[in-house]
């Protein structure tokens, strides 16, 4: 029942903020990381099956590649909303219930968990730089900071963006539904499921 | 149970409550984490109830995802998602589809057999039920209402492929079970092949038995070749490339030449120069695919890193001991103990994909099932086929909801009469492997010689 979103990148919502068109931008280049990890990969099989070297960095930088490959990941489908959900019953919601669903989740769950592991990770790559923390294997890469400051940095990007798709949400589910802004959700409308038209000012609980 | 237990429980059935409203699960996997961590300070400050987590404990979370970082099987996980979606993206998937059922033009149910042996090398590309099942459907649905086949049978096909497919090698499931156990990935794979193989051979065996039975379930093709030596090496060219890559990659691993890291590594690179080989490597086909995988790989594996906040929270509540004293609490022998702890997967599977039960279910059972003296690798495929029937059981099984989500035209009764037999056959292969455990446990002792 839970599922990544369509098969094919869903556009960020009706119109991303420059925020998430930067950041979007960001994911699509760090995209080519996995290019790079298959060169390392096989540059490491080759030196071992025809040169029997074996080369630790080699090693250690392939998983270097791919911690920061998986990170940006986890940034690009909040941007993307492709985050696995469970849409047994949301199929069955109408737009704006969806949209109370998220705000709650984003303030109470998400935003949250995203500032712990910030207040948790920070510390750990200010302790891994001053005590100049590097491999604890013979040969190994030095400079482990780098790596880990990995997580705090694209957990600050992903905090960003889950505050950008925070007040997405909250305008629409609070705007005063002003001319232009009414003339394309009644577009919206038309073709989706009709939901209860937001009056002005209605009270936050009416559809929560 | 003491009250740090009670709240262990809540915790689980919060999530379960929690993922149900639609929100994603990584995060709410991760917030409920923080949230009960809040709860139970607060009991123990304002009520003085023992709970035995604090602040200090929680931020551990910072460490266990760097764990995840610094995991180096992991790797292969996006690697095996991008082989997996440059087959597909490069139209080479649809082509093998296209030419190993020109092979069985004559028999009845061929087409079906085709996107079974095809299927199971593509769910690769997506790591979880939902997505696969939709892939294959996509893929395989309307070439096989084309040639006439019944919607039961075509349905049926589809997600038990789907959901099989995440359970052969080159298999995410696998390796992130072995990770998580910390036994080898190349034990796991190797118990894997046989039970592998014989639910393959059942399913098989009734895709080609039912229309030979009732014909008009599916038609062979209307004007099919003729198979001569011709055709046949005419197809063999065209599949042997890919076949080879396949076979490449996962034999490295089956037989410790590779570790599955490095396999995966090469089987990418291979996939890219078989799209390249047929000018299908277009720029921006490659940036897609690319693309792709990063989201992918990010959707697997945002809920790996909420997880294992969850299971951190979980175990320092004393979910583990709970678990450990109910089960060793049970009224049946160490069989009864190994059914009780499937059944109760069975139904957990019903709410929950494979990777948040690997996460935490898995590892709570394990060290039970371990003292009570049986083999971990056995367990664990045993773990994995039994999830994999509870994927495809009516009425909620997550394969279905995806097959009806790509195929809104057909009926839900339809789906369930279609799934029905695969339920079958997946339980008399769970009963074989039960009963037989040398099944998964034979082929890793033979290779290591022990």
């Amino acid at each position: 029942m839970s599922r990544p979103g369509p098969p094919m990148a869903a556009e960020p919502g009706p119109s991303p903020a420059p925020v998430e068109r930067t950041l979007d931008r960001l994911v699509s280049a760090a995209s080519w990381i996995w290019l790079l990890l298959v060169g390392v990969i096989v540059a490491g099989v080759g030196l071992r099956t025809f040169f029997a070297i074996s080369r630790i960095e080699l090693e250690e930088l392939q998983w270097h590649l791919y911690a920061v490959g998986f990170l940006v990941g986890i940034l690009g489908c909040v941007l993307h909303d492709r985050h696995v959900r469970v849409d047994v019953f949301r199929e069955g919601m109408s737009q704006r219930r969806r949209d109370w669903v998220d705000l709650y989740g984003l303030l109470l769950l998400q935003l949250p968990f995203i500032a712990l592991v910030l207040w948790s990770g920070i510390p750990l790559v200010a302790e891994s730089f001053a005590s100049g923390e590097r491999s604890g294997s013979a040969g190994g890469l030095s400079h482990r900071w780098l790596l880990k400051s990995a997580l705090p940095i694209v957990f600050a990007l992903l905090l960003l963006a889950s505050l950008a798709r925070t007040r997405a949400i909250a305008r629409r589910l609070f705007a005063p539904p002003v001319a232009d802004a009414a003339a394309a959700s009644d577009a919206d409308e038309a073709s989706a499921t009709p939901t209860a038209d937001p009056a002005p000012g209605e009270p936050p609980d009416a559809a929560g | 149970m003491s009250p740090r237990e009670w709240l262990a429980v809540l915790m689980f059935g919060a999530f379960i409550l929690g993922i149900l409203t639609g929100f994603p699960v990584a995060w709410v996997l991760g917030g409920s984490a923080l949230v009960f961590t809040a709860i139970a300070l607060l009991l123990e400050r304002d009520f003085g109830v023992e709970t035995g987590i604090d602040w200090a404990y929680t931020s551990l979370v910072g460490d266990r995802i760097f764990d995840l970082m610094d995991n180096w099987v992991l790797v292969a996980l996006p690697m095996f998602v991008l082989m997996g979606l440059l087959l597909d993206r490069s139209g080479i998937a649809a082509e093998l589809l296209r030419e190993v059922s020109r092979l069985f033009g004559r028999v009845r149910g061929g087409l079906a057999v085709s996107i079974a042996l095809i299927g199971v090398l593509l769910a690769a590309s997506t790591g979880i039920i939902g997505a696969s099942v939709v892939m294959l459907a996509l893929l395989g649905l309307p070439p096989m209402k084309r040639a006439g086949y019944a919607a039961t049978y075509a349905t049926g096909t589809v997600c038990a492929i789907g959901t099989l497919g995440i359970l052969i090698p080159p298999s995410i499931m696998l390796v992130l079970m072995a990770d998580r156990l910390a036994i080898s990935v190349g034990d796991l794979y190797l118990g894997a092949i046989l039970p592998g193989l014989l639910l393959a051979a059942l399913y098989i065996a009734y895709l080609l038995a039912l229309p030979a039975l009732r014909p008009t379930i599916a038609p062979a093709s209307s004007r099919p070749e003729i198979v001569d030596l011709e055709l046949i090496l005419a197809v063999f060219r065209k599949v042997v490339p890919t076949a080879l890559l396949i076979f490449a990659v996962l034999g490295s691993s089956f037989f410790g030449i590779a570790t599955p890291t490095e396999a995966s590594g090469v089987g990418a690179a291979g996939a890219l120069l078989l799209a390249a080989s047929r000018r299908r490597l277009t720029v921006p086909i490659l940036r897609e695919v690319l693309r792709e995988t990063t989201l992918t790989t990010g959707y697997l594996f945002g809920i790996f890193v909420g997880a294992t906040a969850f299971a951190l929270v979980l175990r320092g509540l004393g979910g583990d001991e709970l678990i450990a004293r109910g089960l060793s609490g049970l009224p049946f022998g160490p069989n009864g103990v190994v059914l009780s702890i499937l059944f109760a997967t069975f139904l957990l599977g019903f709410v929950l994909d494979w990777i948040e039960i690997t996460f935490i279910v898995l590892p709570l059972v394990a060290p039970v099932v371990v003292s009570l003296g049986f083999d971990l690798v056995w367990f664990t495929v045993l773990f994995a086929v039994c999830l994999q029937t509870s994927f495809l059981t009516p009425p909620v099984g997550f394969a279905l909801f995806y097959a009806k989500g790509v195929a809104p035209d057909v009926d839900v009764r339809t789906l369930y009469v279609g799934i029905l037999p695969f339920v079958a056959l997946q339980l008399v292969a769970l009963t074989l492997i039960f009963l037989w455990p040398e099944l998964a446990t034979e082929l890793p002792a033979r290779a290591y010689g022990r």
